[in-house]
Order: C-alpha cells, then structure tokens, then sequence
C-alpha cells in the first residue's frame, strides 16, 4: 500500500529514528512514537507529584486528551499515517504548553498532560491553549487533515486518590467527546442525573435542588402587576412567578430553563393555575372582581392533560372562571398541534380568557390570530419603548390595534414607562396599559394596599 | 385515629379554624399553617423541638394521632412513644411534618359515615405501604415516603364528592371498570380526575415532587414500566408499593372493591421484583399489620 510522505522531513526522521530505538526507549517507559512517558510511566508521575502538591500545597492539574477522529485517518492512510499525525500533535503539545505541562501518551490517540501549581483557570487556559493549537490544519501529503480534540480537565482535590484524579479528567473528556468533540469539559461539569432523573450540568443541578427546596418549603409565590384601561378600570393582575427565598430569588431566566429541561415547568405552571386561580377567589371574596391572568408554558399547553389540570386548578380554587386569563407564550405559535387548539378551546369553553402575549416580536404572527380563541391582545413592549417618536412603530401598532379589535379582542400595551407613551397609545386605540408607569409587580398583601391607596385617591 | 380525629367533645383551637376554613368551600383546603411553623423550625440551625411540641400538644387530638402513627408497626421502633416531644424525636422533623399532613389532611373534610370509611381505608393502606417499602423495596423507598403517599393517594376523591353530586355513580362506574383506566372513566363524565386534582392538593400543601407525580399518575398503568424520566422510578415504587398493599388488604379481606390490581398488578409486581408465588408469603407476614388498629 502506498502511503503519502509527510512533508515534514525533520517529522519523518524523527518518526524513523524512534522506531529504531524503540525498544531501549519502551524498557524506560518511553513512549517511542513520540517521547513522551507511557501508560505505566505516567501513573508513576501522577503518583509522584499527588504527592508533591499535598506536600507543598501547590494545586495540580491534569488534562486528558483525546483526537477526534484519528480512526478515519488510520482508516485512509494507514495506522503509518495515524502515528505521523500523532508525532505532529505531540509536538505541539510540547511547544503549546512551552513547559507548562509533563505529558504521556496512554496509548492510541489519547495523551495526559500533568500541570503542577496550575490552578482551575489556568489549567482551563492551557487546555484550550493546546486545543487551539491541534485544531490547526496539518498538512499530510496533498491533504489538509482538520484534527480536534476533546479535552477533559482535573484538578486534584484534597486526599484524592491519583488513580481516581485522572480518571475524573478521563471521564470528563469522554464528555467532551459525547458532547461532539472540539471542546474543553472540566470535571465537576460534566451532566448528572439530578433529581427526576434528568442528565443536568452542576449549575443546573443546583438550581434543580433550589426549584425542589422552593416546591416542598413554599418557595413559590406569585407577584401581581396591574393592568389598567384608559378608562381607570383595572383590566386584570398578571401573576408573576417568583421562585426561593425573599433574600435569595432565582432569576426567571436561570430557572426557567432548568424547569424546562427537568419538565418542572409543567408542575410549577399547575402551581401558579392554582395560587393564581385562588388569588382570584380571595379578591371576589373581598369584594373586588378582578381578573387575575396566569402565564403558562409551552410544555403545558402541549400536554393532552391540559385541560384536566386546569378544570382541577379551576375546580380546587372554587373560582368563577370568567375571572381566570391564561397568558400564552408566543414560542407556542411555533407549531399550534391539534392538541393545543383543542386545550385552548376547552379552555374557552370552561369561560377562561385567553391573551397572546409578547405579540407582533419572535414566532407570533398574523396567521395565528386566526388560529387562537384569544380575547386579549398584549402588544410587545419592544413596540411601547420607541414610542411616541417612531412613526413607523406607531403605525404598527395602530394597524394591530385596529386588526385585534376587529377580532374582538383587547389590547393591551405592556411595558410602559413614559407619560408621552401612554398618549401615543391612547391615539392608537389600545385598551389598557401594564407597566412600571401604573405599578412594579407586588406581593398579594401589596397590591391589597395598592388598591385601598388608589380607591383613597 | 378515627375516634381521636372525629371526637368533637375536645375540639383544639386549630382544628376548629381548619374546620371553618374547609365549611367555607373555598375547595381544596389550604395547606395548614402548622405544617409552616414546623417547617421554619426545621430550617433553623437548631430546631427547638420543645416549642413544636407546644404548638402540636395546644391541639389534643393532633396530638393523639401523632403518638398513634410514631408507634405504628412499620416505624419498628423498640420501645413505645407516650408523648408529643418523643414522637417529634423518634420520627425526625421532616416525617413529623408530612405525618401530620397526612392527619390533618382527614380533618379538613366534613365527617360523614362515606368519609369515615373512605379515610379508614387510606389509613390501612398507608401503614401497610410504610411496612412493604421496608420489607420489599430494597431500601429503595423511605418507609414514611411510602406511607404518605398511601394517606395522600386518593384525596382528590373526597374534593370532587364535594363538588359533583353525581360523583359517587362515576366512581362506582370506575371501580367496576375491568379494561380501560380509572381516570378514562372520570375524564368521560366530568371535566378532570381525581389523580389529577389531589396532585394539586399535594403540590400546594408543598408535598415532595416525587409524591405529588406519584399521585397524578397512580392509575397509568404504563408509566409503572416504561422506563422514562418521568414520573421518576421513586414516584413509580410509590405506587406500585401502595397499589400491592391494597392488594394484599382486599385478598386478606376477601373483599374487592375495585379492579385496579387485574389493570396495574403485573407491572407493580415487576417492578417490585416480586412474582405472584410469593404474594401469598409477603401477605402472610403482613396479616398484623392488616389487622393492627383496626
């Protein structure tokens, strides 16, 4: 079989003068294809410097590589052409690391780089330093070969055992390399299961662990923000979920991702039918009919359970259903199944209302109207900050207006924050208002002293 | 239990006001406040047992039923509990706390003889349950996890008895149903199931995830196999462990009231690794627990 030479004659040398002392070499442990310490070697190293870095304190990181992709290339040019491409790589891990790193070679295409006093961020650093580095085309003959890697990195912790420090960055580039290659994974960050089984990354886990503490210690609440109509009346309250402890909130946007993930989202949806469905019934029940309105998911909407959840929400609050509005999420009108047309319509059915929120931005889109049963409208508020001095926004807005009216729906600006937007608004048709301009979202209690305070004045 | 609970000659101040709350039909009753007041003791650094024992000692019949359920047969604890601040010791906080869910959860909903019975029967299958998830789980399921769920597992029923005059003739319906699933039967004739709406009871009396999942599916018969996320396998050993124990009660009482074990007892004992020769055994060892306190 014929094989194309290496360009590289100082490569190519080398690769012949290391075969032909390869035997004196592997007696010490040396790797002959590239030099560097062998399987056996390396586990003695680590051995050595665990024991250095407890002694002297100093942190010690490893990283384990792995090419991508060597396989195909001992595929087409032969396992010769596989190790001219190892040799190439061990070369730039030695140059790369300028020091910085002892290296082995265990064998096949993986390799281990041992870092004394090297800390988390820059044991990180010199890992993608050196991926940089074997990303780099290399030049076999007429091709141009594209290695990558994957790269799992370890830092030894306290008392650990070396044999189990190096297999954590082991495990840590097997996912880097499940994740599709070419990337950097620290160990500790690599997914595990959380608490309903679901795979999830240390930071989601923890946000899980705080979502389950919030779930069985009354960690959720529900804040309210007006609406209100041009005319004084109050529209309705949306409820705002609100998750943790009063001092330590989880942003919205750390953890709806992770109830989506975990499937969370639909539970926490249910939660909110029900406080918010309850709210409603304890507003009428003090004299004041209010509708409350309650986002839900997606993931709710596309479930078939939909509508049982609700009628249960619905029947457990012992609410008057025409005070319930469902806000719906535009990233539902990425596909309206059968299923999500037949819950909203029960939905109608049951007396609730429905707005379609965030509308005219993202997936939302006229030929949804006509899909949806909606009674409510609530413009972007993307629309509401570039008011009054955007004609053509303006313009927007009114035909908007002017087409959910004609749907008989009401509309209702959300964001608003200026005295000059809410004349813009007014001109252009729309019903109520929702923004900082009327009131922030405030607790139950809040917004019971919002209303006295406002009938006051 | 029944007759400290529906003893109306001592009526502790809190069960008087839970009992308002639950005339008023305002539906589901909320969660209790006493189960918050032992929830912030318990997220101290150093929870002072002497003071919940005060507060839950203030409600005779609470308490009563507290010391009853530290000394049932599946706790296996050697000597017995005689007070409030030694049940609080031997069970932990946190089983305190959903114990007393559990005893509260029957006080909330007006007495009546149906009730009476329906409460008896929950209580029977959550002690049996706490005692199967020592004995064949494995140590898979905490024994108390398995005994909450068996007093929580059904109380959507009382919730739609009390809103649906014709509820008791769909759940009659439901019973005798040999081929399709209990809830198909309640979703035909009225708007949701009672899976569904005790799971929401559950979450808001901020019941753990895995029980309130458990609750919602305890009669899908193909979520007990499929091996899925979700409901996770400690949601699915909930019901398959409270599903066997009503088993094991109706075989021992010769009394079947339901055709759920024809439906989910193939995937229950599969997943509980148990075949159907060894039934008779598990309920031979299981008859004083059957019979205990009834």
């Amino acid at each position: 079989m014929h094989y194309p030479s290496p360009v590289n004659s100082k490569l190519s040398i080398s690769v012949h003068s290391q075969r032909k002392s390869s035997k004196d070499m592997h007696a010490k442990g040396i790797d002959p294809t590239t030099g560097f310490l062998d399987r056996g070697e390396c586990l003695a190293l680590t051995t050595r410097m665990a024991a250095q870095a407890t002694q002297t304190g100093r942190p010690l990181a490893s990283l384990w590589i792995d090419l991508d992709r060597l396989k195909q290339v001992n595929e087409s040019f032969g396992h010769l052409g596989g190790d001219t491409v190892i040799v190439q790589i061990a070369e730039r891990l030695r140059e790369k690391s300028g020091g910085r790193a002892e290296w082995c070679r265990m064998g096949g295409d993986e390799f281990v780089g041992l870092a004394t006093d090297c800390d988390a961020a820059h044991a990180l650093q010199l890992a993608h330093d050196v991926l940089q580095a074997i990303e780099t085309p290399l030049r076999f003959g007429e091709f141009a070969l594209h290695p990558s890697a994957s790269i799992g990195v370890a830092l030894l912790e306290p008392n650990e055992d070396p044999f189990a420090f190096l297999e954590r960055a082991d495990r840590a580039m097997s996912t880097a390399k499940r994740q599709g290659g070419g990337r950097v994974v620290a160990s500790g960050d690599e997914p595990v299961p959380g608490r309903l089984g679901i795979l999830l990354a240390r930071e989601e886990l923890e946000i899980e662990n705080r979502l389950h503490l919030a779930l069985e210690n009354g960690g959720l609440t529900l804040h309210y923000q007006p609406i209100i109509g041009f005319d004084g009346r109050i529209e309705a309250v949306e409820a705002l979920m609100r998750c943790g402890a009063s001092n330590e909130l989880i942003p919205p946007g750390k953890f709806i991702p992770v109830a989506e993930k975990t499937g969370l989202v639909i539970r926490l949806g249910e939660w909110s039918l029900l406080a918010g469905a309850r709210f409603a019934r304890d507003l009428e029940d003090a004299g004041r009919r209010t509708k409350v309105a309650i986002n839900v998911s997606r993931a709710q909407l596309v479930s078939p359970k939909f509508t049982q959840a609700l009628h249960a929400a619905l029947l457990c609050a012992n609410v008057n259903a025409e005070l319930i509005e469902l806000e719906l999420t535009e990233s539902l009108f990425m596909d309206i199944s059968e299923t999500v047309q037949s819950n909203l319509r029960a939905a109608r059915d049951a007396g609730v209302g429905l707005a379609i929120d965030d509308f005219g931005t993202g997936y939302s889109c006229l030929a949804n109207l006509k899909d949806i049963p909606a009674t409510k409208l609530k413009l972007d508020r993307a629309f509401v900050t570039v008011l009054p001095h955007d004609r053509r926004a303006f313009a927007v807005v009114k035909a908007m207006t002017q087409l959910g009216r004609e749907l008989g729906m009401t509309i209702v600006a959300e964001g608003v924050e200026k005295i000059e937007q809410l004349d813009s608004l007014r001109e252009a048709g729309v019903d109520a208002i929702q923004g900082y301009i009327h009131a922030r979202p405030m607790p139950e209690e809040a917004l019971m002293n919002w209303f006295h305070e406002r009938k006051a004045t | 239990m029944t007759s400290a609970a529906g003893s109306p000659a001592n009526p502790a101040p809190s069960v008087d006001a839970l009992l308002e709350t639950s005339m008023r039909d305002i539906g589901i009753p909320p969660r209790p406040t006493i189960l918050d007041r032992i929830a912030t003791e318990m997220q101290k650094d150093d929870p002072d047992f002497k003071r919940l024992a005060t507060i839950i000692g203030a409600d005779v019949s609470l308490s009563a039923s507290l010391i009853k359920t530290a000394n049932s047969p599946f706790f296996g604890f050697r000597s017995r509990v005689r007070s409030v601040s030694e049940a609080l010791m031997v069970l932990g906080l946190d089983v305190a706390s959903r114990a007393i869910a559990g005893i509260i959860l029957r006080k909330v909903f007006p007495n009546s003889l149906h009730l009476e019975r329906f409460w008896d029967a929950s209580a029977r299958i959550a002690r049996l349950s706490g005692w199967l998830a020592q004995k064949v789980t494995d140590h898979k399921l905490r024994p108390d996890d398995a005994y909450t769920f068996g007093l929580f597992r059904d109380c959507g029923i009382p919730v739609l008895l009390k809103r649906f005059p014709g509820y008791e003739k769909v759940l009659d319906q439901a019973n005798r149903e040999t081929d399709r699933s209990f809830t198909a039967i309640e979703d035909a004739q009225i708007p949701t199931n009672h899976a569904m709406v005790g799971c929401l009871l559950a979450q808001s009396w901020w019941l753990p995830e895995e029980t309130c999942l458990a609750i919602r599916h305890h009669h899908d018969a193909n979520v007990l196999e499929t091996p899925s996320i979700s409901p996770p396998l400690t949601s699915r050993y909930r019901i398959a462990i409270a599903q066997f124990a009503e088993h094991l009660i109706q075989r021992h009482s010769g009394l079947s009231h339901t055709n759920e074990w024809p439906k989910l007892g193939p995937g229950c004992l599969r997943l509980l690794g148990i075949t159907e020769e060894e039934v008779d055994g598990v309920l031979a060892d299981a008859i004083p627990v059957i019979e205990a306190e009834d």
